[in-house]
């Protein structure tokens, strides 16, 4: 793409106008609390009386009261199989013990999840689920996190009686883009098949085999390739299905978590971030029913990779010089005035940085963008044509004036500008407009080494989405929010905080910080979460994860 | 099994107080040792280790479970045995283990690419040894670690730890044909072991 000027026909598509309205995918199990108002059935768990939502099943109902049934099959975002048989319980009047994954709650039902009957079962059932189970723990990346590891230890606990030997299935098949099927591990419990049927719908696994031989494979000639493949190795709750990216990275038990929100498109996805030393390893959904239900896109997962520590701006540069923070942010600020400015803005960023840059541009008045990634891919499931995680809260930032990139490309291919002030590193612009920010004052607030970040002649050190507490504005123009993974590193800063000393550094009195402006649109948001971490970012901390298959 | 109590008293009487009659009996006990150690011929219940006499080596007489610098183990076609399972790094109390994992591309799936040992942070524990599934890294070289003149030197790779190494016939997993006879029973310390 030497010489071509950035097309003008990819406009950033930003507030809710242009496209589809994103409906969040509607899990088949809701969670067994009723809401306020809503008529409820009364059943008795364990001798404790719940009022639950009518509808719902014995194993959802028994978690209101803290009993978490054991259970390989059922998955909240799936429809009910009931194959696994390891969520037996014991209910009074009916003679057998019942699955209760698919027993609904009646009036007046008195289950019991802990007699004699229900833990010998449970302890049967695993017996037999590991008969032929290979138990290559050490190799097997699910460790740590599995759901077969974490029964065991719990309910049962004893060495193996099987003195045959196993039955070997395919090991380490290759069967799609970013997934490797261990068939020995699987445990046939149907939910990669019913994900792939319902959620993508393009059903690629299937059953094969019968018996002791049955086993899990793709469709023959076909391949498990469709853009939400990798939430299958999250259903899975064992090692059955590895992604080919994660495996043998990393172990789980190293990793911590921290809640953030997916920066890859318009939707917005919760996520969580799963880091170890300031170095980020993977993203994985996390339960959001108002957007992204129990899913995530493929492309998604791939956004830590522009965590890389090796790309990281660690210092401020002016004119190619390491400079100490402070004085940068003087030259900067002195550089800055009483140019002819474009100023722009990035839909990549969070809101504090927009809305704080949106200040600056009002002292220094000039012309103003929104830069953005390029249009994608999207489809009516999760994904967006936008691939920007805040083109709604940069437009809203921007205010009324504003251009297109395409023209912010010609225009400084033509060198209109005398300056130029960059929110984020990242949208792609022409070798030629490049060329047009290294001769002017331009000043970039970039995270990591891009063309963009490394045109500019004053480089000032941003934290990454990693290492922020902020917010964006997805396409639903709901408050999604980003928090910190690890204390940025260097003289890395919020880019919101930058542009707070530079508005200091040019005589601004009571600009406010970073903390000050996520609190402010988390109350006129009414957005609890946020609100509380912005008073107190402690729980924001990453957390160890153990055990971590939370996800089912 | 209850566990009981025993309760001692605190108090000093007259003879603690003066302190010289513990003296005297501690010195005697020694020195009844002493005379006993260079009266009997064949010098009685101790044993001097005669270091550097070419015909002693020290080693047989160190006790089996002596824990020297580490080793790793190899596989009968004589690749590493370990698998990278981050067991030993993981349990290592000093953090001085530090393994990059990678995919063989066999049935064998996962080995180590580099497998690094800071024996100078090594507290010397043999936690990494007990942690081990498969019998990968051990401790009984018998080997003291040496003095090296640069703390690199100290630090140990996988070709140096396999340089110590040997086959081992170990069955993946632990378990022998005739795992039966031997089988531990239920381990009592998991409280939780339902049966
Ligand atoms: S699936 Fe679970 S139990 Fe099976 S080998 Fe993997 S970690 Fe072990
Ligand atoms: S591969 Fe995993 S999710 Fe699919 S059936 Fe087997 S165990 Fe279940
Ligand atoms: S002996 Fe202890 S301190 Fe040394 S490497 Fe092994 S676990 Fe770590
Ligand atoms: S515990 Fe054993 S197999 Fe696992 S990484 Fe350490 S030496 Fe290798
Ligand atoms: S049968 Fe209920 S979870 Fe599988």
């Amino acid at each position: 793409m030497a010489n071509e000027i950035h097309p003008s026909a990819t406009p950033i598509v930003a507030g809710p106008a242009p496209k589809s309205a994103l409906t969040p995918p509607r899990a088949p199990n809701v969670p067994a609390d009723p809401t306020p108002g809503e008529e409820t059935v009364t059943v008795n768990i364990d001798g404790e009386d719940v009022a639950v939502r009518p509808g719902t099943n014995v194993l959802e109902a028994a978690k209101l009261v803290g009993k978490d049934i054991c259970h390989f099959c059922y998955h909240q975002g799936l429809s009910i199989a009931a194959s696994c048989r390891q969520c037996l319980v014991q209910i009074d009047k009916m003679p057998k013990l019942q699955p209760s994954c698919q027993v609904g709650v009646r009036p007046g039902m008195v289950v019991h999840t802990n007699s004699e009957a229900v833990l010998k079962a449970r302890r049967e059932m695993l017996e037999f689920t590991l008969k032929n189970h290979p138990v290559d723990c050490p190799i097997c990346d699910k460790a740590g996190e599995c759901t077969l590891q974490r029964h065991y230890m719990d309910h049962d606990h004893k060495l193996t009686r099987v003195d045959v030997p196993k039955i070997r299935k395919a090991k380490h098949k290759d069967i799609g883009r970013e997934i490797v099927l261990d068939a020995e591990r699987c445990i046939l419990c149907s939910r990669c098949i019913r994900f792939c049927e319902e959620i993508p719908g393009t059903s690629e696994l299937t059953m094969v085999s019968r018996g002791e031989h049955q086993s899990i494979d793709v469709h023959s000639g076909q391949r498990l390739d469709n853009a939400y493949s990798l939430n299958t190795v999250d259903v899975c709750p064992v090692g059955a299905l590895t992604s080919k990216d994660f495996r043998f990275a990393i172990r789980a038990w190293e990793l911590s978590k921290v809640d953030t929100t997916c920066n890859g498109c318009g939707t917005g996805c919760a996520v969580e971030l799963h880091t170890k030393h300031e170095q980020a390893y993977r993203v994985v959904p996390r339960e959001d029913h108002s957007v992204n239900g129990h899913w995530m896109c493929d492309e998604g997962r791939s956004t830590y990779k522009s965590l890389d520590a090796a790309d990281r701006v660690r210092h401020a540069t002016v004119d190619g010089e390491q400079v100490a923070l402070p004085d940068a942010i003087a030259i900067a600020a002195k550089r800055l005035r009483g140019k002819h400015i474009a100023v722009v803005f990035s839909a990549t960023a969070t809101n504090e940085a927009n809305l704080a840059l949106a200040q600056l541009a009002d002292l220094l008045g000039g012309e103003r963008f929104v830069l953005g990634r390029p249009p994608g891919r999207g489809d009516e499931i999760l994904r967006d044509r936008d691939k920007n995680p805040n083109s709604a809260g940069a437009l809203a930032a921007t205010g009324a004036v504003s251009k297109h990139e395409g023209e912010l490309a010609l225009e400084l291919a033509g060198r209109a500008y005398e300056a130029v002030i960059v929110l984020a590193d990242s949208g792609e612009l022409s070798e030629v407009s490049l060329g047009g920010l290294r001769g002017i004052t331009s000043v970039c607030l970039a995270d990591r080494h891009t063309p963009l970040a490394d045109a500019c002649t004053i480089l000032l050190p941003a934290a990454s989405w990693a290492e922020v507490l902020g917010s964006y504005t997805n396409r639903q123009g709901k408050l999604r929010s980003v928090q910190p993974a690890w204390r940025a590193e260097g003289d890395r800063k919020h880019r919101a905080d930058l542009i707070r000393d530079l508005l200091l550094a040019m005589g601004q009195r009571d600009v406010p910080t970073a903390r000050e402006r996520t609190q402010r649109l988390a109350e006129a948001h009414q957005h609890r979460q946020l609100s509380r971490l912005a008073q107190d970012p402690t729980p924001a901390r990453p957390t160890l994860l153990r055990w971590a298959n939370s996800r089912g | 099994m209850t566990i009981g109590v025993k309760k001692v008293s605190l108090t000093r009487t007259t003879r603690d107080q003066i302190f010289l009659p513990a003296i005297f009996e501690g010195l005697l006990t020694t020195a009844k040792h002493f005379f006993k150690n260079t009266l009997t011929p064949g010098m009685g219940d101790i044993e001097t280790i005669r270091y550097g006499d070419p015909d002693v080596d020290v080693k047989d007489y160190y006790p089996d479970r002596f824990r020297g610098v580490h080793r790793l183990m190899y596989r009968e076609d004589g690749s590493v045995r370990c698998v990278a399972c981050m067991c030993c790094s993981t349990v290592c109390p000093a953090n001085c283990i530090a393994i990059e994992a990678e995919d063989r591309n066999d049935d064998r799936e996962k080995a180590p690419l580099s497998f690094v040992i800071d024996e100078l942070k090594c507290v010397v524990c043999g936690f990494c040894v007990e942690a081990c599934p498969c019998d990968a890294i051990r401790m009984d070289t018998k080997e003291h670690m040496q003095p090296t003149e640069t703390r690199a030197e100290a630090v140990l790779g996988k070709v140096d730890l396999m340089s110590r190494g040997g086959p081992s016939v170990a069955v993946q997993g632990g378990v022998s044909p005739d795992y039966r006879a031997e089988a531990p029973k239920a381990d009592p310390r998991f409280s939780h072991d339902p049966r």
